[in-house]
């Protein structure tokens, strides 16, 4: 072998060795510094990427009836999120009033989205969208839509994030079932990525008596998901000798996704 | 020489930015044209081990920087059994590891047999998409191997060895543009032809 390309694996293999060693912290001041770089080029893509659809869409519909239906349909969803969660805020309150004689106070602020990438990439099951740092977005934040839950904020850019969706394997939201004691942990199959992808809810006691169609939620605990927001609902459910399993149909279509709403504030921690 | 392997460094480069918009397509089981690893593997072939080796680090250290994703977090008394990131980083002996395969047969390019390099990268995409899930895997544990998983990865290979030639066009470009050979032994023989 040629000393040359002696020395050439020797700082090839170093420098891989350098980079499979790097901290958590080190790899995301990577991926910002690398997205920093590349960010001008993907927002004028991005740029001439709407242009071309806006066209496409100018064709066939009005385009001022298009903006009027697409604002009033983010307005929509936004107000269908704040009602149920008030909603799920009075019960609560009145609950906590009449048995501990205890005040709650939540602030549940949301950030309007539109999802501008879809997968961009192989294995990972992800969306981009059009907010990020600028606009509060910081990471492990819940992502909505009208539907229920869509997933959660990877890595938030100035202008964009990267949201992880819940048919992700990597992707686990604490769980529970409608109508039953029943909690789990709920996340997305590995290789799914045809039609509409099953979610499994593991964890489940051994004796788990669930029926097709029964809902599931967010339980609230975990410190990342609030509770209650709708994931899907029990498809079939798979005993095992140590646990049961569930496949739950997911609330969201992802194969549709549009305007996405990501949430903010946290609710403070229950006294 | 330099200006040939300066230019083909821009090209990967640029391939970065093209690569974040191809979609994927989902009539076609969500495969896409992977074009940085094809921008990669046709230039692997065209260039000496250093400079592969130089372009495979630059290539994997990227796309590990565009893929990777962060940690799930969260309670760890919730999610005690988190599912595990693939290291940053891995991506870069998987390229190396294309590299090489695509150099082992540098003699029939140089001999301007471009077209077995065309099909290799073929080939070496598909191991390469192959060994990633194998990793993903291992990391991950549970093996499933679903026939759509299969598919994807075949349509990829396929979809993005058909744009090999368009890249190996632009490679001879570059190349004469830089005065420099890429397959000398063809152009030996189309002298002593002519």
């Amino acid at each position: 072998m040629k000393p040359l390309n002696l020395i050439a694996i020797l700082l090839f293999v170093s420098g891989a060795v350098w980079a499979l060693t790097r901290s958590e912290r080190t790899v995301r001041e990577i991926q910002c510094s690398y997205f920093s770089a590349i960010a001008p080029f993907l927002k004028s893509g991005s740029q001439t990427e709407a242009y071309a659809r806006s066209f496409l869409d100018e064709v066939q519909h009005s385009k001022v009836l298009d903006a009027e239906l697409a604002t009033v349909n983010r307005e929509m969803g936004r107000l269908r999120i704040v009602e149920s969660r008030y909603r799920e805020l009075e019960r609560e309150n009145a609950q906590l009033r009449h048995a501990l004689d205890f005040k709650t106070a939540s602030t549940f602020n949301v950030a309007t989205a539109q999802v501008i990438r879809r997968q961009p990439t192989t294995w990972w099951q992800t969306v981009e969208i059009d907010v990020g740092e600028e606009r509060g977005i910081g990471t492990q934040l819940a992502v909505l839509s009208n539907e229920g839950l869509v997933g959660i904020v990877d890595r938030p850019a100035k202008d964009r994030s990267s949201v992880i969706l819940l048919t992700d394997e990597a992707c686990q939201v604490s769980a529970k079932v409608e109508d039953s004691p029943e909690v789990g942990i709920l996340s997305g199959q590995r290789g799914q990525f045809e039609g509409a992808p099953l979610l499994r809810l593991k964890f489940l006691s051994k004796n788990a008596t669930l029926r097709s169609g029964q809902r599931v939620f967010t339980t609230g605990r975990g410190g990342i998901f609030q509770a209650n927001i709708l994931l899907g609902t029990i498809v079939s459910v798979e005993k095992g000798a140590e646990d049961s399993e569930a496949l739950v149909r997911p609330a969201v279509n992802f194969a549709d996704l549009g305007t996405v709403f990501v949430v903010l504030a946290k609710d403070p921690p229950k006294k | 020489m330099t200006r040939y392997t300066l230019i083909t460094v821009l090209l990967v480069l640029a391939s970065f930015v093209v690569q974040q918009f191809l979609p994927a397509l989902t009539a076609l089981h969500h495969s896409r044209v992977l074009l940085v690893q094809l921008v990669f593997l046709c230039a692997a072939v065209t260039v000496g081990q250093p400079t592969m080796l130089l372009l495979a680090f630059v290539c994997g250290f990227l796309w590990d920087a565009q893929c990777t994703l962060g940690v799930h977090g969260g309670d760890p008394e919730i999610y005690n059994q988190p599912v595990e990131s693939l290291r940053f980083g891995y991506s870069i002996l998987l390229f190396g590891a294309m590299g090489f395969l695509m150099q082992g047969i540098q003699p029939l390019f140089k001999q301007g047999k471009w077209y077995f390099s065309a099909l290799l990268s073929g080939i070496a995409i598909l191991l390469y998409l192959a060994a990633e899930y194998l990793i993903i895997t291992f990391a991950r544990g549970g093996f499933t191997f679903a026939k759509a998983t299969a598919l994807q990865m075949a349509y990829t290979s396929l979809l993005t060895m058909l744009f090999s030639p368009l890249i190996f066009w632009m490679l001879f470009g570059i190349a004469s543009i830089c005065a420099h050979s890429i397959n000398p032994e063809a152009a030996k023989k189309r002298r002593r032809h002519f």
